[in-house]
């Protein structure tokens, strides 16, 4: 009878799972297996060479394409200010955690941007980084005018620049190339976007699951404000750190499409060409299927290991 | 929990046949439907709206948001694609061909009796014409020309220039009519130019994208490299031309058009080098008084042409109805209505050699109509080489050329980057086809790319 029950129960709950399950396995699991089938084929959506199989002939053409390694840098490059959206984050959930009047209509505000659509943010943003007219480069330009300083103001989305100074046709630093850039605009964007957002708000969850009692066996010690956060908050915080920082290593090497189709091209010069952009480009655009695929699987690998090397030494922390 | 579960199921299935019975209609009842992806211009609604008319088996409607060649393409070989759709060059209409799926029409616009060689602008061919097959019909066809601000030569009290001139003539006209303010800021551009344009210039120094034969990128040529160098001077040395940062400061609203036109209609420059297809968005500047003249020339008098053609997809099972569109598009009804509408230029020739096109009675300011049908006759088309992929050299292209428009690299070094760049490409196309390659070396006599 018990038997019976629990198989009715199991028929149900599989019942309830297979929509999902069979969704999937045909729109997810399907399509990216095949899409590393194809990574080792020539498939090109221009017919003119006949469909073959090459083993791994995209994959060395990949370790040779100087194209991909411009872009990789690019995506490791906008990747920089993951740091700082992570602190601010934190620092803004730290923020807006205090037991304050109206605390949940700032809350609100400072997540605004993440239910903002991201398309009409980079437009606001493209009209903020106007060089001749936009605020930012207003108030630079007020800034080094009232100091009598005769620098410039940077010319943002349409300047190669960069703080360390990449090239524009090779992997490696040039003088000349330093400065501020589109690059740098679109970390300087990331950075806002993040900090009010996702990241924020599970710290905002995780700081209101910090134990009372630590903090007042802290104070008890004689422990400070700035004590209490180092040895109490931040370790208690360790996991959910964890897991920003995996997640955002996963968003970072995939990121950089939506800015780059919106408020770039992937411009100037390539600049802001991230590898998921490159992927479009090789698939939609030059229809060049087997090779996009082939730089998906390497990006996948990346990922992959840039995720076990999180684990081995991030897990290492997670002591709670 | 169940009954929940049940009762929302039930009123989803409820709500999906509810949704399915008021859907509406997607064509008029007993008409065959069919479908153009194409761009949202109004001139666009009028020409299907023609159609409809003159066609009464027929529903045609303008699908706006399916546009792009990626969409096209991969939508029509999962056999969801448009019945018509747009191509706008020769890199164009290689990819659909190569994609199949173009509809090769060569035999049946002949038994249509449309002969596309003698009836329609030399321009207007590399957009329908691959390897001597005929796969559409030309939408429309330009010509890059100068538009003039009348307004603005009279209040400088400059006599209205007239073609033909050299560049070196033009130039100290165009200073004349770039307007600084005290700090010494461009308040009015003597002249707007799109950077795609680039390839007016290389032609009229006698340079070439690529060898006669398609083999070569030939971009680093002395005469290319004097064609980009001078668009750059125009910017940089004659300023008379803004800068990248300069036409981002203008910030002007987007809107159907390109932001240059956008520039030129509100009065920011005297003069702008376009085709007649800006009329559609210039009629709508009421206080614009407009002139035009032929397009200056380098070492050579001759001048980009370009447009956009039909093609008619191969995989849709209405392919057959959709060369009705075609025969109406080299018909006089849709030839005098794009002459009309000043959707650039009808593509038959023979409907602007009428004096309904030299003076429309609706339009009866526009008395320039002439310069542009005259300036066809010096319509170079663009060049495209068998051996690459259009959108791989593109991409080359645009990353060098954006490094000469910014200044930062020189037209001679960036042309020589890019053929170097391009020639790469087609050896490792080369290397990966087989059948490109034999026609590689029985072209160049054998020699290895």
């Amino acid at each position: 009878m018990k038997g019976r029950a629990q198989r009715t129960e199991l028929l149900s709950a599989l019942g309830f799972l297979l929509p999902n399950f069979l969704g999937f396995v045909i729109f997810t699991a399907g399509p990216v297996l095949f899409s590393l089938g194809v990574s080792f084929s020539n498939w090109n959506l221009q017919q003119t060479i006949p469909f073959q199989w090459i083993g791994f002939g995209n994959f060395v053409e990949l370790f040779h394409d100087p194209q991909f390694w411009l872009y990789f840098a690019n995506t490791g490059y906008l990747m920089l200010g993951m740091p700082v959206a992570i602190a601010g984050s934190l620092f803004m959930a730290i923020l807006l955690s205090q037991r304050l009047r109206g605390i949940v209509v700032y809350r609100t505000l400072f997540y605004l941007p993440s239910f903002t659509s991201g398309v009409a943010l980079m437009i606001l943003w493209k009209a903020l980084y106007n060089p001749d007219f936009g605020p930012i480069n207003a108030m630079i330009n007020g800034v080094t005018h009232a100091l009598h300083l005769k620098a410039t103001a940077p010319q943002w989305l349409l300047a190669t620049k960069n703080l360390l100074g990449l090239d524009v046709e090779q992997v490696r630093m040039v003088s000349k190339q330093f400065g501020l850039g589109a690059r740098d605009a679109l970390i300087l964007m990331g950075v806002w976007i993040a900090i009010g957002g996702n990241n924020m708000l599970l710290y905002l969850a995780a700081l209101t699951n910090v134990p009372q009692e630590l903090h007042e066996a802290a104070s008890l010690d004689g422990a400070g404000k700035w004590a209490s956060f180092r040895n109490v908050t931040w370790p208690q915080l360790a996991p959910t750190t964890f897991f920003i920082v995996v997640m955002s290593f996963i968003g970072g090497l995939q990121g950089g499409f939506d800015q780059a189709r919106v408020m770039t091209a992937g411009g100037p010069a390539g600049t802001t060409t991230t590898l998921s952009y490159y992927i479009y480009t090789k698939a939609f655009e030059e229809f060049q299927i087997g090779y996009a695929s082939a730089i998906s699987w390497i990006l996948f690998a990346m990922i992959f290991v840039m995720t076990l090397v999180n684990w081995k030494y991030g897990s290492k922390e997670l002591n709670y | 929990m169940r009954v929940f579960f049940l009762a929302a199921f039930l009123c989803l299935v409820l709500l999906s046949l509810l949704a399915w019975r008021i859907r509406p209609k997607v064509t008029e009842k007993g008409k065959i439907p069919l479908v153009w992806v194409s761009d949202d211009n109004p001139a666009r609604r009028e020409q299907i709206g023609l159609f409809n008319r003159l066609n009464l088996k027929y529903n045609l409607r303008l699908d706006p948001s399916n546009t792009g060649m990626e969409k096209v393409i991969v939508q029509s070989l999962a056999g969801v694609g448009p019945d018509l759709f747009d191509c706008y060059d020769g890199f164009q209409l290689s990819a659909y061909v190569k994609s199949g799926i173009a509809w090769d029409v060569t035999d049946e616009l002949g038994k249509a009796g449309v002969d596309v060689a003698k009836d329609l602008w030399s321009a207007a061919h590399p957009t329908i014409m691959h390897e001597g097959r005929v796969y559409g019909f030309p939408t429309n066809v330009a010509v890059n020309c100068v538009w003039l601000n009348k307004d603005l030569f009279d209040k400088r009290r400059v006599p209205y220039p007239k073609g033909p001139m050299t560049w070196e003539e033009f130039i100290p006209l165009a200073q004349r009519m770039t307007i600084r303010n005290a700090q010494g800021k461009v308040e009015q551009f003597g002249l707007f130019c799109d950077w795609w344009n680039w390839q007016q210039f290389v032609l009229q120094w006698g340079g070439r994208l690529y060898s006669e034969d398609g083999t070569r990128c030939t971009l680093d040529s002395p005469e290319a490299i004097a064609g980009v160098q001078f668009l750059h001077d125009l910017i940089y040395k004659h300023h008379v031309m803004p800068s990248p940062v300069e036409e981002a400061a203008m910030a002007t609203q987007g809107g159907w058009g390109s932001g240059t036109i956008t520039f030129f209609g509100g009065g920011k420059g005297a003069m702008a080098l376009g085709g007649r297809w800006w009329l559609c968005t210039l009629r709508d500047y009421k206080k614009l008084h407009l002139g035009a003249f032929e397009c200056p020339h380098g070492p050579y008098r001759v001048s980009r042409g370009y447009g956009r053609a039909t093609l008619i997809n191969r995989n849709s099972p209405r392919h057959q109805h959709a060369l009705e569109f075609l025969k109406y598009e080299a018909g006089k009804g849709y030839n005098e209505l794009i002459n009309h509408q000043a959707d650039a230029l009808a593509p038959v020739i023979r409907y602007s050699y009428t004096p309904l096109y030299l003076h429309d009675p609706e339009f009866p300011e526009e008395d320039y109509n002439a310069v542009w049908r005259d300036a066809m006759k010096f319509g170079v088309p663009d060049q495209i080489s068998p051996f690459i992929n259009g959108q791989a050299a593109t991409r080359i292209l645009n990353k060098q050329l954006d490094l000469v428009k910014n200044d930062q690299k020189s037209a001679a070094a960036a042309l020589t980057r890019a053929a170097q760049e391009i020639n790469k490409e087609i050896r490792k196309t080369l290397e990966k086809d087989p059948l490109l390659r034999v026609r590689y070396l029985k072209l160049t006599g054998g020699r290895k790319p």
